[in-house]
């Protein structure tokens, strides 16, 4: 077994590994790092996964759910660190994955991979606590620079294939019908959404409920898109990024051209990226949060278009049910750090996207060319058919009473 | 593509509460008297540390810059702590929509003395912050140490550790009124023990609440409330650890039994609310892990619940707003932006969630011929709603 395999093992029971073997670790891993692009080419099929945030029992659950790397191609959008108690197991098994099985996990950088983040936030304190000294902090910070800031994931299905765990179980084709799945940590389909869902409510009598508006099929976090197209079977591309856009981005392009490896600059592009949030509002807005923008339907149903893009995946933003799409579904946010905190008493999701096989596996590189200049006012941004999707949705692992820090934590509520 | 080899820690969760249940009662050979009151005690002791949590909070928001309150220092035992920028925050809201019913009530008519009693007060700072007032503009006009009579009550625990710095420090007890002397004195503004403290405008009484009640004869020292004037009861995150008949009780006592119906008198509430939802449960469920339970809330656990409340207590006049209202409509402009601006709150969904889940409620009787609750009234209807 190489160190690297030790390491894993060690880091998977949630023991920390010793300070000199996570400098190395860090190392190699800047150097993979440095090749990549600011924006992540990701084939699919690929499990696209939200905030993280320390809680490394949940990040096991996670793993349990979604399958085991290397079997499951996995993206992870960053928040890997701060507000939970193993920030530094998560964070340093997820990067000695990405050492080890480099193809087989995109890790892209969130607002809390940064230096003055993680000292307002835990890991710092968390890397002081238990090595002793902030080197180890140093180290991470130094990766944290490295991350790429986006993700464009290529070649998905407009269908979805079906899921199953052990060869025992009968395989049930999934309608090509079916552009929404839903399931639990059991592995069984709690809701399924048909791309033609309006026709449906038609022929089923249900039209009272207008698009757009909760149904009675009970969609928590969905809105899937009405396109009755049905006969496409590629997916388009979908763009991962952890925050969402920016005012000084209009293309996949100028993010390629920024100079991504220092520390999270306070604003612009780059700020931008890791920080915005979508909002039901005209164009852009003033962000709470004190670092980004809010952006609303029309800026991402622009962006996707002039992109050739079916879909914005992003995390940043806890949701109770673990996912949430907006705007005719040409967003969604991934949330995948189950009662956040430890005490918001939400559940989790992962995304999974599946594989085009109907073009003999060549995948149509279509990222942002095709028609773009063809308009540029286009008075009618019909949104493009997204890819199947397929929600895992999870619930917190308990807390291991012995793994829990000596150190209480700080105070969560007002007493 | 699940991992089956992984295993589902969440299968154990049911297997190990129940042998942490059965745990519990090993050893002590069934219930005793003893250890009912061994256990009584031990619960005692975890709400009067609640206070210990608060100040350090306090204390917490102080050095971060949302409040300013030179006193919080001295009532932290041991080290500060730094919280987290939405526990700063929350801690500012609180404090400071407490402190605007506060100025409201003591605002109108100034030169009529009025009356404040505060509930399970612990390390509170407010009646410190109240008497180093200087002459200094303030909104409508001037603002000035104001003519009050204060009186904490609480766990004698709670009151032997609010006394000890008060009595150890000149920049503490130059307010608590003069002259002081350490003895059992017969002069009603000369009483000072290690638990006890009465002085010209501050009485602090080593009083448990729960024996309080209409048939029992009051504690000797309520010789020093005046049930005529003014007054106004503050309850922050005391009642609510009582349980909902007790907290009732406590609550009647002052509002019916201990003033007449002619005194005007106001009580304030701050509490947690909707223990229903994912977020309230998990709460419930995280501080009962810590041997806190809040009581009241499943009965209180909303702001109408809150505002029938106060009408069974006779309060006539009814307003409450959660936490995170308090903070969208109550806080202004330039204020606003200067505490938004102390520290980068990512966790805005999170703050949503937390400050949802805190309210401050408020009611009042009487006194409508000099418009005393005037105030009130205006601040429930801008705040109006969740």
């Amino acid at each position: 077994m190489s160190d690297l395999d030790k390491a894993i093992s060690e880091l998977r029971a949630c023991k920390i590994i010793p300070e000199p073997q996570v400098r190395e670790i860090c190392h190699k891993a800047r150097e993979l790092l440095i090749e990549e692009a600011n924006v992540v080419q990701v084939d699919a099929p690929v499990t696209i996964c939200g905030d993280i945030h320390g809680q490394f029992h949940d990040l096991m659950e996670l793993f349990r759910v979604g399958g085991d790397v290397p079997d499951t191609n996995y993206l992870f959008m960053g928040d890997f660190v701060d507000r939970g108690f193993y920030s530094l197991e998560s964070f340093l098994l997820l990067l000695c994955l990405k050492v080890r099985y480099p193809d087989r996990i995109t890790l892209i950088r969130g607002n809390h991979e940064s230096r003055q983040i993680t000292t307002v936030y835990g890991f710092y304190d968390e890397c002081l606590r238990k090595y002793g000294s902030a080197n180890v902090w140093r180290y991470c910070c130094e990766v944290f620079d490295y991350l790429a800031l986006g993700a464009l994931v290529l070649g998905t299905s407009s269908t979805l294939e079906p899921s199953f765990t052990d060869k025992s179980q009968a395989i049930e084709p999934v309608d090509d019908d079916v552009e929404i799945e839903i399931m639990n940590s059991r592995n069984e389909v709690t809701a399924r959404f048909p791309r033609s869902r309006r026709r449906l409510f038609e022929s089923d009598g249900l039209n009272s409920s207008p698009p757009g508006t909760p149904s009675k099929t009970g969609p928590s976090g969905t809105g899937a898109t009405s396109d009755s197209g049905g006969s496409h079977h590629s997916g388009g591309a979908v763009l991962c990024v952890h925050g969402g856009l920016s005012p000084l981005i209009d293309s996949v392009d100028k993010i390629r051209l920024l100079d991504r490896k220092q520390e999270v600059p306070h604003e612009g592009a780059m700020c931008d990226l890791l920080w915005s949030d979508p909002d039901e509002i005209d164009s852009w807005g003033l962000s709470p949060r004190g670092a980004g923008f809010l952006f609303g339907p029309e800026i991402v149903k622009r962006f996707n278009h002039l992109n050739d893009l079916s879909l914005i995946a992003r995390a940043h933003q806890l949701v109770m049910e673990g996912f949430k799409e907006m705007f005719d579904s040409s967003i969604v946010t991934v949330w995948s750090a189950p009662n956040y905190c430890y005490r918001c008493g939400n559940v989790a999701a992962i995304l999974e996207l599946g594989e085009d096989t109907s073009n003999g596996g060549v995948i149509a590189r279509s990222n942002g060319d095709a028609g773009r200049s063809a308009q540029a006012f286009m008075p009618n941004l019909a949104p493009r058919s997204g890819p199947g999707r397929r929600y895992r949705v999870f619930e917190a692992a308990p807390q291991d009473p012995r793994g829990m820090p000596a150190k209480k934590p700080v105070a969560d509520y007002f007493l | 593509m699940a991992a089956p080899h992984i295993p589902n820690l969440n299968t154990l969760r049911n297997a190990r509460g129940t042998s942490r249940g059965r745990g519990r009662g090993q050893g002590s050979g069934g219930p005793s008297i003893t250890s009912y009151e061994e256990d009584k005690i031990a619960k005692d002791k975890i709400v009067q540390q609640t206070d210990q949590d608060a100040s350090v909070s306090r204390l917490s928001a102080v050095e971060a810059g949302y409040l300013d309150d030179p006193f919080a220092k001295y009532f932290v035992s041991g080290e500060g702590q730094r919280r987290l920028p939405i526990i700063n925050r929350g801690t500012y809201v609180r404090t400071k929509a407490i402190d605007n019913l506060v100025d409201e009530f003591l605002s109108k008519n100034p030169a009529q003395r009025k009356q404040i009693i505060s509930l399970g007060a612990g390390s509170d700072t407010r009646f410190f912050r109240l008497m180093s007032r200087r002459p200094v503009p303030h909104g409508r006009g001037i603002q000035e140490c104001p003519n009050v009579i204060y009186h904490e009550i609480d766990f004698q625990a709670n009151t032997i550790q609010k006394l000890h710095p008060i009595k150890k420090l000149s920049e503490l007890c130059s307010h608590v009124g003069t002259p002081m002397t350490i003895s059992h004195s017969t002069n009603p503004s000369e009483v000072y023990n290690d638990d006890t403290l009465h002085a010209d405008q501050y009485h602090v009484h080593p009083v448990d609440l729960r024996n309080l009640g209409p048939s029992r004869p009051a504690p000797r020292s309520f010789d020093f409330i005046d049930n005529a004037l003014p007054t106004l009861i503050i309850s922050e995150c005391c009642l609510c650890y009582l349980p909902p008949a007790a907290a009732d009780t406590v609550a009647l006592y002052f509002t019916r039994h201990l003033f007449p119906d002619s005194t005007p008198v106001g009580l304030i509430l701050y509490e947690p609310i909707h223990p229903n939802d994912p977020f309230g449960k998990t709460m419930v469920s995280n501080l009962a892990a810590r041997g806190i339970v809040l009581q009241t809330l499943k009965r209180y656990g909303s702001l109408e619940a809150q505002a029938a409340r106060m009408k069974s207590y006779g309060l006539e006049g009814t307003g409450g707003a959660s936490v995170k209202n308090l903070w969208d409509k109550g806080v202004e402009g330039n204020e606003k932006e200067r505490v938004a601006g102390l520290e980068m709150v990512d966790e805005v969904e999170e703050w949503e969630l937390l400050a949802g889940h805190y309210c401050v409620a408020w009611g009042w009787r009487g006194g409508p011929e000099d418009g005393v609750w005037d105030g009130w009234q205006s601040m429930a209807e801008q705040l109006g709603g969740n």
